[in-house]
Order: C-alpha cells, then sequence, then structure tokens
C-alpha cells in the first residue's frame, strides 16, 4: 500500500509541477512594484501616500504568498490559517487606532498632536544622549539645566 | 527525469512515513500545515511591532515623516530588491528540488545565502551610520538636526523592527544552509522528498514577506 501511495504522489506531485517561468515572471512584477512604490513615495503625496504604500505592500505580499509559498495549489487548512491571522492582525492594529482618536485629550501623550500638553524633556541633548540621559560631570556646563517638572 | 524514487535501491530517497499517518500525503499535509501555523504566530509577533508604529505615528505625524526622511532611501531600496531575489532563488529551490535535480537545489540556496549576507552588510552599514550622528531610541538619541515630540519613538520603532526582523534573517539563513548541505552531500531530495526545501523556502518567504511591509512603512512614508 505504502509504496502505491509513493508513486500516486509522485504522479500528482509532476501534475502540480508547472516550468520556472512564473516564478521569474512574478519576481519582475515585484521589482516593478518596488520602482513604483519609491517614486511614489518620494513624492510624498499628502493624503494618501500611506494608503498607496500599503496598497502595493499588500499587492506584493499576496504574490510571494500565492506563488512563491504556493498558497494557490493549497487546499483549505493553509489558507484559513493565514487568511484568519491577516483579520487578527487588522483588529489589533484597528481598535488601538480608534482608541487613541476618541479618547479623553489630556490622556493621549504630551507633545503628540491629540494632546494640548507640552512634550516632556527626555534628555535628547547632544551631550546627555549619548551617556543614555545621565550627564557626565565635566560636561554639564555645556548642557542647560534640566527644569523640574513643576517648574514650567 | 533524473527522480530518484527509480533507482537502484528504490527507497532511497523516500522520507520515511510515521505509523499515525494513513499516506505519504497526509504526512505532507500535516507538516505544511503546522509550517502555516507557526508562520501565522510569526506574523502576530511582528504584528505587535505593527501596531507600535501604527499608534505612535497616529500620535506623532511630524516624527514620523522627519524620521522617515533621515533613512537612506537608496540602500533601503536595494536591500528591497536583494531580498525579493533571494526569494527568487528560494523558490527555484523548491522547484528543482520537485525535479531531484540535487546540484541546482544546492547552487540556489548558496546565492539566496549570499544575497542574505549582502542584505546584513548593507544594514550594518545603515545601523554604523545611526550609531555615529545619534538617530539611537530613546534617552540614547543624541541628533540635534531633528528635535521634535516622538522622534525617539520613531527610532525605538526603527531598532525593535529592523533588528527583529534581522534576527529573522539570521534563522532563515540557518536553516536555508542545513538544506543547502544535505542538496550537497545526501542528494536525497527529489519529487517525493522536497518537504525540507519546500517548508525552509516557505520561512524564507515570510522573512522577504515581512521585509515587502517594512520597507514602506519605515523608509517612505
Amino acid at each position: 500500500m505504502a509504496i502505491a501511495n509513493e508513486s500516486h504522489q509522485e504522479e500528482k506531485n509532476m501534475h502540480e509541477h508547472h516550468g520556472a517561468g512564473r516564478y521569474w515572471l512574478i519576481w519582475g512584477v515585484l521589482l516593478v512594484l518596488t520602482v513604483v512604490t519609491v517614486v511614489t513615495g518620494r513624492m510624498h503625496l499628502p493624503n494618501f501616500g500611506l494608503l498607496l504604500a500599503l496598497v502595493i505592500a499588500t499587492v506584493k505580499g499576496t504574490l510571494v504568498a500565492l506563488y512563491f509559498m504556493h498558497l494557490s495549489e493549497h487546499r483549505g487548512a493553509n489558507r484559513i490559517v493565514f487568511g484568519v491571522s491577516i483579520v487578527f492582525v487588522v483588529l489589533m492594529l484597528v481598535i488601538p487606532l480608534a482608541d487613541f482618536g476618541t479618547r479623553f485629550r489630556g490622556a493621549n501623550p504630551p507633545g503628540s498632536q491629540y494632546s494640548d500638553l507640552q512634550p516632556p524633556d527626555i534628555g535628547t541633548g547632544a551631550q546627555r544622549g549619548r551617556f543614555g540621559g545621565g550627564l557626565r560631570p565635566n560636561q554639564t556646563k555645556d548642557t542647560p539645566e534640566t527644569p523640574e517638572p513643576g517648574h514650567h | 527525469m533524473q527522480s530518484s524514487a527509480h533507482t537502484a535501491d528504490g527507497t532511497a530517497n523516500v522520507p520515511r512515513l510515521a505509523a499515525h499517518f494513513a499516506s505519504l500525503e497526509v504526512q505532507n499535509h500535516a507538516a505544511r500545515l503546522g509550517m502555516w501555523l507557526f508562520l501565522a504566530t510569526e506574523i502576530l509577533l511582528f504584528a505587535g511591532l505593527f501596531v507600535c508604529y501604527g499608534c505612535y505615528r497616529f500620535l506623532f505625524p511630524e516624527a514620523w515623516a522627519a524620521g522617515s526622511r533621515s533613512l537612506d532611501l537608496f540602500w533601503g531600496t536595494v536591500n528591497t530588491i536583494v531580498l525579493i531575489t533571494s526569494s527568487l532563488t528560494a523558490a527555484l529551490a523548491v522547484h528543482y528540488a520537485k525535479e531531484g535535480k540535487n546540484k541546482m537545489v544546492g547552487v540556489m540556496f548558496a546565492l539566496t545565502l549570499v544575497m542574505a549576507m549582502g542584505f546584513l552588510v548593507i544594514k550594518y552599514f545603515e545601523y554604523h551610520h545611526k550609531f555615529e550622528i545619534g538617530t539611537l531610541p530613546g534617552r540614547y538619541y543624541f541628533y540635534e538636526g531633528m528635535q521634535l515630540p516622538g522622534i525617539t519613538l520613531y527610532f525605538t520603532v526603527y531598532f525593535c523592527s529592523t533588528a527583529l526582523h534581522a534576527l529573522h534573517v539570521v534563522i532563515g539563513m540557518t536553516v536555508l544552509a542545513v538544506a543547502m548541505v544535505r542538496a550537497f552531500t545526501k542528494k536525497d531530495f527529489g519529487p517525493n522528498n522536497y518537504t525540507m526545501v519546500e517548508l525552509g523556502s516557505m520561512y524564507w518567504h515570510l522573512v522577504d514577506l515581512v521585509w515587502i511591509f517594512l520597507f514602506p512603512m519605515l523608509y517612505l512614508v
């Protein structure tokens, strides 16, 4: 029985087997899309730049999954696993964004576009950042003192 | 056709069928499904960083625009092309494994590994430049050319996501190197035995897939 199965398997593999030309074609399409996304990205389109870049990336990702990863030839279970994980990624992204966009302004991080509060000084000066926000004693004279939070 | 199933001892390159599978076909299907489940967890791992990116970009759009313009778009594009081409050679390796052309499988994986090394070398120079000018995460940031609220978060997300991706490149290279050595020494890949090549190649395509999204997110928008 095992032998019969193996020869059947080989026949089936050879039936699914196709020329290498398809891979080269997908590769060419991916390169063209890369050039398109770089050119449109450099234009810094104001409103739909991010959307366009994500659409192009999604098309490229779909081509890789369908043809390089052979998802187009696979049966149900493999597709469901992949599709469901994408759905959950979208959910995980959309819900926190909706939260940040609709919450009480004072609860957003200070300095962000949805807050009216001043950004905190987290010590990103040229001298202090080098030492992880800590100052070396001989360099304190070049860097202004960080005011206490209460002094604003 | 050089199918090894027709060589002298018939069963030389047929993989062992575990007792709990009805047939080789079922066994291969289970292996593939297991790989897809693993890749789904990998996608969700990177998704955590994508959500960080999305939330902080939403809160600090100016810092995000300034940060992405400070990256070197030329080398980012070169790296994208290198990775897409390495994905092509990995896909061709599966193609040749199905035909039993073990030498070509080895050559294709060797090319993939060379391009992966190239990717890491370019990434090293990009990192080196950032350590020089001080566009570093959090409180280690000391670049005076950009002082915006949220700019340190951009570089936190940049370093976390590219470093996690680079770790996956190294893991993928290890997997492909093992398959390459086997193709050159044991030479037993064929129409009935290519699961190892196929699954290793699928991992490599995932690495490519993640970079396809990271590249426009970090360098372009």
